[in-house]
């Protein structure tokens, strides 16, 4: 866990320099650390130093506590030690302009619902809908269906629709294959009507 | 430009890119950023799998095993998107605003003139036209790329309106567009 330094603030290995000819000597010397390993932040997804300028920093702060806790206690201690961070919310509020930027919202998962709808009498087929908020991607998903199930599986609109009745058997290849997927996410709806 | 971008709406195609293609784009990104050569392997490795995803408003974007790298506008330069430069930030030079405009770059605003020459600011020489990397007071990585509107001498003497324009900035539309399918 030697990266999180790296995104200490203070050391500012990139900020000090003042010209960019200068960083291309000193970075000669310590070239073998290209790449730069960078950690971003898995609520905000930027950089740790610009958490703070999002409007979920308190989700933020407890990411880091969760997930680098020493470069969270540093960052406390930084944030107690320097007074002028302390006003600097006023001066910013002085500035004008729009509040904190939100971060883009991360989709809420619905329920995937799997349902059976009658083609022609002794005919069915399956559908599955609300895939796509759990990070599946449908035409992959549809794929594998078709394949699993050795039978047609197409994707229209939001739904992927398996030829065949296999209610049951997408409900546990479902959560076989994706690990982000429940089997409390999903939702047998039954008998549908077209 | 990626302030109103989603990948889903605004990517109207993804090809792969030819071999005779590629040749061309290495030879101009290394022409454009002399800081780039020494890397080439890494960033632009011989094996990879490279695609070209169109976008509207001739936004072009060139993914390199799935991940976004350099992107282009029409017939305009091409530019590094900022999670390429996080890890390698020698590739592009780079200015640095004050604190009081982080939270308007990281909006998508422009970068005026006064945000680049006070106290807590650094301008490097540049020239008019260039891209930059856009680094804040305080911090490590940089937050945008942008196009200087005006030379950095112009910036010192004129000191009002817009000095650099933002192209791409931490949090828009090509920052969330991680992977390609």
């Amino acid at each position: 866990m030697a990266e999180p330094v790296e995104d200490i603030p203070v050391e500012e290995p990139e900020a000090e320099v003042e010209v960019p000819k200068k960083s291309k000597k000193k970075d000669k010397q310590d070239r073998a650390n290209y790449p730069l390993k960078v950690n971003y932040c898995g609520v905000c997804s930027m950089p740790f130093e610009y958490c703070e300028y999002l409007a979920d920093y308190d989700k933020c702060k407890r990411w880091w506590e969760e997930h680098f806790p020493d470069f969270f206690e540093r960052a406390m201690k930084i944030g107690d030690g320097v007074d002028g961070e302390g006003d600097d919310p006023k001066k910013r509020q002085k500035r004008g302009g729009r509040g904190v930027i939100k971060a883009k919202k991360q989709v809420e998962k619905s329920k995937i619902s799997v349902g059976r709808v009658t083609r022609n009498k002794k005919k069915f087929v399956t559908v599955v809908k609300g895939l796509e908020t759990h990070g599946v991607s449908l035409k992959e998903a549809a794929k594998l269906f078709g394949r699993h199930f050795s039978c047609g599986s197409s994707v229209s609109g939001d739904e992927i629709v398996i030829q065949g009745d296999f209610v049951e058997d997408v409900m546990v290849l479902l959560v076989e294959k994706y690990p982000e997927i429940e089997e409390d996410d999903i939702e047998d709806i039954g008998k549908q009507k077209r | 430009m990626f302030k109103k971008f989603v990948a889903k709406e605004n990517v109207s195609g993804v090809t792969q890119m030819k071999s005779s293609a590629i040749r061309g784009v290495r030879a101009k990104l290394i022409e454009d950023y002399p800081g780039l050569e020494e890397f080439q392997d890494v960033i632009l490795p011989k094996k990879e799998s490279y695609n070209l995803v169109k976008c509207h408003e001739r936004i072009e974007i060139i993914a390199i095993g799935g991940e976004p790298v350099f992107f282009r506008q029409r017939d305009g330069p091409y530019m590094p998107t900022l999670r390429l430069l996080h890890k390698y930030p020698t590739i592009l030079p780079w200015q640095q605003v004050d604190k009081g405009a982080i939270r308007f770059v990281l909006s998508g605003a422009n970068i005026m003139c006064p945000g680049l020459t006070s106290a807590g600011a650094k301008l490097a020489p540049a020239e008019e036209d260039s891209i930059v990397a856009i680094m804040a007071e305080g911090k490590t990585h940089s937050l945008s790329i942008g196009l200087m509107k005006l030379s950095s001498e112009e910036i010192h003497t004129v000191n009002k309106g817009i000095g650099i324009e933002n192209i791409h900035y931490l949090n828009d539309g090509l920052w969330h567009m991680t992977q390609i399918k």
